[in-house]
């Protein structure tokens, strides 16, 4: 009568699936089931449950992003309607702060899929390029709660941004070129210089750390 | 010399009168009880005083944590990530001082970096944010005065330290050796029982027999844990015929089981002590022991406890037969069983513990308290195939035991 657990053959699973330890998954399940009501999936009307959400401008877009096929892993475009716990780990799993441990390829690939989450955030249409109406959509929302700023600021800070990209991707345009929309490779270039290691992850408290006394 | 001789024999005569006093209260409030299936009362009594204490001493934990300012960790309700308490304003301005490169006399409203800020800003309050924190705040909170349960133990103050240790005195050195005996008594029992039931002719007389000599010693090793049980919807017990199948979270759940119910059971052989006791019961009843490679005669057995176990992948055999049992077409009663984490833990981590290491926990513990839900039976309906039916089942378990439908 083999006695194991039933869950933690699956956790150990998650473990190398998402890279977080097994307390971790633990204490994200548990978070899990709250935010989700103890059902098994959660929908988007979940992330109501959390108040300190509406003070962030770009809410929509990250509570999107949960449900994101691309970020899920599960297709080239479109939107979930549910997700379950091991969908919740791979969103969560790309806030993970780059381990010490890693070589120089993990970390690169590590930050690339860091900034392909946010790829996705400004291409809501998935056709695999940000076009100037999706990038001032985006400015759009992260100036939003920002009293101090008008539309018309706005509109003008995305079209400068964009103006930049071009410049960056295409080098000099002829005058009847159009520049079609920053790709995923052109976006990697913007952000080339700027260490987003530090910005994009979520400090994970170490469980592990604090003594169990018997 | 000599002063040493009245104190031997008068040491010699406590220790025996002790004993004899021990082994009488031992019989008469534990097993004649579990022989004949009623109950004192004594453990929920055990159960109430121990729960009066757990309050009082998280209280005190409480109050000394605020005393001293120290952040109380709360082992449920922990807090996983670490944010910064600053406001949201403050933190953007830190920002754009460390990052920026333009000039830095004009502070800049905005900058296309902060979409990180606020990404992340937003996953950190979705994982983990103080409001619903707070609302749940009816989970596991007090402290039960295992340490083991208790990460951040710290010096708190003498008076919880004194009871804490009380509590591993009277854990280790009066309730170990109490459920020791018993567990020893119970198990010889139940060889010694079933063997001889075994040497009888089949018929009535022996069902009966057997059926007695199974219950008590399963009420027997019940007691020896302090197992404190509560049975619900008892209406629903498997019928004769019937699969019993349950959600198996440890050893434990077969004795919680059997303790309530005649069960022909089955599961793998296993040597040493499990294996004598495996071979004594199958000479009074028709269990069913098989090796994990070959699996056989389940059409013999007339009332199964199954474990719905998890995959095993290295293991088709246990697989095979988790969906073998859905196949038979008989009627399955479904059994959600949910323990208390309060007065111990029943979870095995079989990677971290051995069996031995896991019962000492165990019988060290306050009390295992858990709940059985008897579920109403269920049959495999005409479209449906052994899988769709075997979810099924599982999931009206999972619902039962607030138990969230994992992966499997």
């Amino acid at each position: 009568m083999g006695a194991a657990h039933s869950a933690s053959e699956e956790v150990r699973e998650l473990e190398g699936k998402t890279g977080f330890s097994s307390d971790q998954i633990e204490q994200l399940h548990r978070r899990f089931k709250q935010l989700s009501g103890d059902q098994p999936t959660i929908r988007k009307e979940n992330f109501n449950n959390v108040p300190d959400l509406e003070l962030n401008p770009i809410r929509s877009k990250i509570v999107r992003a949960f449900f994101d096929n691309r970020n899920l892993r599960k297709g080239p475009s479109g939107l979930a309607d549910e997700i379950n716990f091991e969908d919740f780990l791979t969103i969560m799993s790309y806030f993970r702060p780059i381990d010490t441990t890693m070589d120089e390829e993990q970390v690169e690939l590590s930050r690339k899929e860091k900034l392909r989450f946010l790829f996705h955030m400004y291409d809501s249409d998935s056709d695999g390029r940000i076009t100037l109406e999706e990038y001032r959509n985006v400015v759009e929302e992260l100036l939003s709660g920002n009293p101090h700023i008008e539309k018309e600021s706005a509109r003008s800070i995305a079209d400068g941004a964009m103006m930049e990209a071009a410049s960056v991707c295409m080098g000099q345009m002829e005058p009847d070129q159009v520049y079609e929309g920053i790709t995923f490779e052109d976006f990697l270039k913007i952000w080339q210089g700027i260490d987003i290691e530090t910005k994009m992850h979520v400090r994970f408290l170490n469980m592990e750390a604090m003594a169990l006394c018997h | 010399m000599f002063l040493l001789l009245p104190f031997d024999s008068l040491i010699v005569n406590l220790l025996g009168i002790s004993l004899t006093v021990l082994f009488t209260l031992l019989l008469v409030f534990i097993i004649v009880p579990a022989i004949f299936g009623v109950s004192f009362g004594i453990r929920k009594l055990y159960m109430k005083t121990l729960l009066k204490i757990f309050a009082w001493a998280t209280l005190r934990m409480e109050r000394g944590a605020k005393e001293k300012n120290h952040q109380l960790y709360k082992p449920y309700t922990n807090g996983i990530i670490a944010k910064d308490p600053t406001s949201l304003e403050e933190e953007i301005k830190e920002i754009r001082r460390s990052g920026s490169s333009k000039a830095l006399d004009n502070t800049p409203e905005f900058e296309l970096s902060d979409i990180f800020y606020f990404c992340r800003k937003g996953m950190e309050t979705i994982m983990d944010d103080e409001v619903t924190k707070r609302f749940s705040a009816e989970e596991l909170e007090s402290w039960n005065l295992l340490s083991r349960t208790n990460y951040n133990f710290q010096y708190i103050s003498l008076r919880l330290t004194v009871l804490w240790g009380l509590g591993v005195l009277i854990r280790y050195c009066f309730l170990l050796p109490l459920r020791i005996a018993l567990a020893f008594t119970g198990i010889s029992l139940l060889v010694v029982g079933t063997t001889v039931v075994g040497y009888l002719p089949n018929g009535r007389f022996k069902e009966f027999m057997s059926k007695h000599v199974h219950l008590m010693c399963y009420r027997i090793c019940v007691r020896a844990l302090t197992a404190i049980i509560t049975y619900h919807d008892r209406e629903n017990r498997p019928r004769n015929g019937g699969i019993c199948v349950a959600n198996h979270t440890s050893p434990i759940d077969v004795i919680i089981l059997a303790s309530d119910g005649y069960y022909a059971m089955v599961g793998q052989v296993h040597g040493g002590l499990m294996g004598v006791i495996q071979r004594a019961m199958v000479k009074a009843c028709p269990h069913v022991w098989f090796e994990r490679s070959e699996v056989k005669d389940r059409h013999l057995v007339k009332r199964l406890i199954s474990g719905v176990k998890g995959t095993c992948i290295n293991n088709t055999s246990v697989m095979m037969f988790k969906k073998g049992s859905f196949e038979i077409g008989a009627t399955v009663y479904p059994v959600a069983i949910k323990y208390d984490p309060q007065f111990g833990d029943a979870f095995w981590n079989s990677s971290k513990y051995g069996m031995v290491t896991y019962l000492l926990r165990m019988m060290t513990s306050w009390a295992i308290v858990c709940s059985v839900w008897y579920l109403p039976p269920m049959t495999r309906e005409a479209d449906e195939d052994a899988v769709q039916f075997a979810n099924r089942v599982k999931s009206a378990i999972a619902r039962q035991g607030g138990l969230v439908d994992l992966l499997w």
